[in-house]
């Protein structure tokens, strides 16, 4: 077996900060290797460390058989890699047009005329931009950036691609089309990929990877490898009672989650069957409906992390029974919307960054507003906290107007951002005080806020230091108590779980799922988890500025399986080869993610048995089969790709 | 080297710029704006300075010597005052720097022969300034003096007054000033300009143009590909050499345009040397990328680093040889001392290539020192 990479207990420090600690990562030649893991996990490091960028501090590192340990053994392997470092385009040059900017890669890196002409023609098209090759980089969409990014990457044929991060910040339709050229080209090519990613859903799409945190490695392997190492099973149940479902599965299951019209119940270390028989005891079957899913990356690490340490088993433990009585409120008594985004419209010069926006958020519901980096969502949010005035339409909080609306009525908003401004320099106690007074508390009424707000982020332990060494899911809570202290009736939260690990963003949910319930806030959320949206009562996505899907999470997927059927995934030995068969046999719209093939159908049965047959006829082995239900990430998928036709017509 | 991938690199850096509007405006606004601020800012003539006169005797005699300060061309008459503590408010307001008080006995005093005293009051603010002042009162006194000591001894002796001034003052001063005629410091300081401001500008730009792609991570491209830090360094330095030799020829020109310096020696070094000056500030502006992380420390640092020293270690403001000795080190620790020589020699002196050519071999002494500085330093591994 060649590898590509061969890592062998690296170290890397950081003045103060450990960034990676004893990591050792083999990449065989040809494969799609992953590195996975929240923010600060030494992704970045690691790759910056593999592509002779970055110096280490001990360990050994091989770069196709080279010991990188210098600069000057680091510049004999350049020629063979690409890198492409962190941050949507931030490599690129926004002032060059999408042709400059791969002329310059290319000659950077001595490409010769013909071969340039010919790659880029080659590469453009397969990423579909030979339309805008005049377009000048800034002009162009998070999912473009990002393409050309890796066009730029792969101008001199590396033979290994070393890629931070590719897919933050950008919609879930542009997310798969990059993973389809990844995979086309990393197969036409015969190169190596060494992939990171934040998004722990994107496991399934490397043949094998590294689970990093806090600098470590959890666990190696395939995805399949190691989530069988903590075999169990997901299943969804669909309630109109979830309190109730919740109440009972308590009982028997240790991880159960509420998440809007839906329970969810993780059951590690139990078979279907064994779980299937407690649920018909437990439940009425005739009235509920359950699927099962397999378990996914998300809930292995958080399950490792319970292992890992035992402090933060005892924090997922406590349920937040912390939302005192007196601050209860009565939520059933007044049902009308408390935000309601009335057609809003909003022009700057002749792009229209929101289109007809409207919808309605109720008192206690969590309202999920989803789309990429530039869809629009930020501009809604400005104006329906009255920062951005509106062109057309209105925002209105409470039934007030917020296009002139005195103060008092700002401030019965709670607004949190990614960068939330906490003063990191000031310790907990401190923020928290300041942000009271900011909102003219004083004296007990003071002292009870603050009382409240460490209690419902759970910061008793840390009071006493400064936000700036808080880990980043406590920063968050923390940011998420400073702006609840005023007790606003409506909760805007932009990307607030942006980066944080899954432990982090699950304690958070409890907290939101709480306020909600408990205390009638209304809240409107973005983010770029899948899994998150899951949460929210009710979703909008936008795209281009418009709203493309606004339904429950149950409703958009139900009648995305009405349309379209279930999702048939199959485990195979040869996936490129694989996937070519299927092609030829008139299949579309299969996705390859790793050792997988994945397809809609609406006869599983049917297609399943003619899949396996054609691959048989082709000597390709199908290793199992599963019949998934659609995804949020597949509703979305298909809404954008229906707005996108759409507009192509028109 | 590998001149195409340096070419490749200048001309995405030139596109960069040239697409920029803003960027690219500031590029050819600031050091033009800024050499007609210092230019005329830091003017050192004592001239016209506004002034008024308490004259408490009102005789002929006072009257006469208020006027030899009435007429002198240093000198601005802005009116009699009736009292001295008028003037106070004058004075603080700066509407005039100076305030002549003439007693009441004045003419009474001289007459009987007894010394008469006069005050003068000066805004003391600017000890230059002040002394200058000073100097001027001083002068046109003691040339009130003599008359009156010369008008004295002819009416006493009956001689002519010629005869009188040949035997009085014996040795009369002839002046005159070599290389700034009438002693213009504009035609000084305005072409100094050209040293300080094309020290600064080049190296603020070329240490963003570096540190941009620092803090954007598109510097991560160089690490990760196969160009050197040699190639890297010069792809990056030409555009901005080539910005700021525009920029150092109309600077130039506006010297002699704007402000009305004489240009008598040979253009062909001054072209020569301007060139290698902007080239050797643009290094600097490289070596100092090499040691920041933010745009801020960059624009901060290129800027005081290269001011002080061409402000006060050139010779533009004190002449190197009356410096200590540790600034005369630091003097010639710099390029800008022989680029001040070089300015001087070829606007006010008439000096070319004869006279001024060990200048450019140190000058391209220090480009090549500086360049060498900057590769060695960039380093394509980097600790953080």
């Amino acid at each position: 077996m060649d590898f590509a990479v061969q890592a062998n207990q690296v170290c890397k420090r950081y003045r103060k900060k450990t960034a990676i600690e004893d990591i050792s990562v083999d990449v065989r030649t040809g494969e799609i290797y992953g590195l996975i893991g929240p923010d600060g996990a030494g992704k970045s490091s690691l790759m910056q460390c593999i592509s002779g960028v970055l110096t280490y501090d001990s360990g050994e590192i091989h770069v196709f058989g080279q010991c990188i340990d210098s600069e000057k053994t680091a510049e004999k392997i350049k020629h063979r890699i690409g890198f492409m470092p962190q941050g949507l385009g931030l490599n690129l040059y926004p002032d060059l047009s999408i042709e400059e900017n791969i002329d310059f890669f290319a000659n950077l890196r001595g490409v010769s005329a013909e071969l340039l002409t010919q790659r880029k023609e080659m590469l453009l098209s397969v990423a579909k931009l030979t339309s805008f090759k005049t377009r000048a980089m800034k002009n162009l969409s998070g999912g473009m950036k990002q393409k050309l990014g890796l066009i730029c990457t792969l101008i001199h044929q590396p033979e290994l691609i070393i890629l931070d991060e590719p897919t933050t910040g950008v919609d879930p339709i542009s997310r798969r089309d990059f993973w389809e050229m990844l995979n086309r080209l990393v197969m036409e090519e015969g190169m190596t990929a060494l992939v990171s990613t934040a998004y722990m859903d994107e496991a399934s799409r490397f043949h094998r990877l590294s689970v990093m945190h806090q600098g470590k490695v959890l666990e190696q392997g395939s995805a399949d490898e190691i989530v069988s190492k903590s075999p169990g099973w997901v299943v969804e149940i669909e309630t109109t009672q979830p309190d109730q479902v919740l109440a009972t599965l308590r009982t028997q299951f240790e991880i159960v989650e509420q998440l809007g019209q839906m329970v969810r119940l993780v059951a590690f270390g139990q078979d279907k069957n064994t779980i299937e028989s407690i649920l018909k005891n437990l439940l009425n079957s005739e009235e509920l409906q359950w699927h099962f899913l397999p378990i996914g990356l998300e809930e292995f690490f958080i399950q490792r992390l319970k292992n890992h340490s035992a402090t933060a088993e005892k924090q997922l433990q406590k349920q937040p029974d912390l939302i005192s009585k007196s601050h209860a409120k009565n939520n059933t008594a007044d049902t009308s919307a408390l935000i309601k985004a009335d057609k809003l419209v909003r022009r700057f010069g002749n792009f229209t960054a929101a289109d007809q926006v409207s919808f309605e958020v109720r008192p206690g519901e969590i309202f999920g507003l989803l789309g990429a980096n530039g869809a629009g969502k930020s501009t809604v949010i400005k104006m329906l906290t009255g920062i951005l005035p509106p062109s057309e339409g209105a925002g209105f909080v409470a039934n007030q107007n917020m296009a002139h609306s005195g103060m008092a009525i700002k401030e019965s908003i709670g607004y949190m951002s990614q960068a939330f401004s906490l003063y990191l320099d000031l310790t907990v106690l401190e923020n928290i005080k300041l942000f009271g007074r900011i909102y003219g508390l004083t004296g007990q009424k003071l002292k009870e806020r603050i009382d409240w707000v460490i209690k419902i982020g759970h910061l008793q332990s840390v009071q006493n230091e400064t936000a700036g060494s808080l880990p980043m899911g406590k920063r968050q809570r923390l940011a998420l108590g400073c702006a609840l202290i005023h007790q606003p009736k409506v909760l805007f939260l932009d990307e607030p779980t942006s980066g944080v690990d899954p432990i982090g963003r699950a304690e958070f949910w409890r907290i939101l799922v709480r306020l909600a319930s408990d205390l009638g806030v209304a809240i409107l959320i973005t983010t770029h988890y899948m899994l998150e949206a899951e949460h929210c009562h009710r979703l909008a996505l936008m795209q281009a500025g418009k709203i493309v899907a606004y339904d429950t999470p149950y409703a958009l997927k139900q009648s995305l399986k009405q349309r379209k059927g279930q999702v048939l995934s199959f485990k195979v030995t040869h996936p490129y080869r694989a996937l070519s068969c299927l092609e030829k046999a008139g299949y579309q719209d299969i996705s390859l993610f790793g050792n997988r093939l994945q397809l809609f159908s609406k006869e599983v049965k049917d297609v399943s048995n003619n899949v396996i047959n054609i691959l048989k006829n082709n000597q390709i082995e199908v290793k199992d089969t599963m019949v998934l239900q659609p995804s949020l990430e597949d509703v979305f998928v298909d809404k954008i790709e229906t707005a996108l036709a759409k507009h192509e017509l028109s | 080297m590998n001149i195409r991938k340096i070419l490749t690199l200048s001309k995405k850096e030139w596109l960069e710029i040239w697409r920029d509007r803003v960027y690219f405006t500031m590029a050819f606004i600031f050091p033009f704006v800024m050499m007609m601020v210092l230019g005329f800012g830091m003017s050192f003539d004592v001239e016209k300075m506004p002034f008024v006169i308490v004259d408490y005797d009102q005789s002929d005699l006072s009257r006469e010597y208020s006027h030899k300060f009435i007429s002198s061309r240093y000198f601005d008459y802005k009116g009699h005052l009736k009292k001295a503590s008028d003037a106070d408010e004058l004075i603080a307001k700066a509407d005039i720097r100076f305030l002549l008080v003439i007693p009441p006995e004045f003419s009474k005093n001289l007459k009987q022969g007894k010394p008469a005293q006069v005050q003068t009051q000066i805004d003391g603010q600017f000890t230059y300034r002040a002394s200058m002042v000073k100097g001027y009162v001083s002068a046109i006194t003691a040339h009130f003096n003599s008359e009156l000591t010369q008008d004295w001894f002819a009416k006493k002796r009956g001689i002519s007054k010629q005869e009188l001034q040949a035997m009085l003052a014996p040795v009369t001063l002839q002046t005159h000033y070599l290389y700034n005629n009438e002693l213009k410091s504009i035609w000084s300081t305005g072409t100094g300009m050209i040293m300080l401001v094309m020290l600064v500008a080049p190296a603020m730009l070329a240490a963003l143009g570096v540190v941009r792609e620092k803090e954007s991570g598109s510097i991560f491209n160089i690490y990760a590909s196969t160009v050197t830090p040699a190639e890297f360094i010069t792809g990056k330095i030409l555009p901005y050499i080539l910005i700021s030799y525009i920029n150092i020829s109309i600077l130039s020109l506006a010297a002699v345009l704007l402000f009305e310096a004489p240009f008598k020696g040979e253009l062909s070094l001054l072209m020569v040397s301007n060139l290698l000056y902007v080239a050797s500030a643009a290094a600097i502006g490289l070596v100092i990328s090499t040691f920041v992380k933010s745009q801020a420390a960059a624009a901060l640092i290129a800027m005081i680093g290269t001011m002080i020293p061409a402000m006060m270690y050139s010779g533009l403001m004190m002449p190197v040889a009356s410096m200590a000795a540790e600034a005369k080190i630091e003097a010639h620790a710099f390029p800008a001392m022989y680029q001040l020589e070089i300015l001087w020699g070829t606007y006010l002196k008439g000096q070319g290539w004869q006279e001024l050519w060990p200048n450019l071999f140190v000058i391209t002494g220090f480009l090549l020192l500086y360049w060498g500085v900057a590769v060695l330093r960039f380093h394509k591994r980097v600790k953080a």
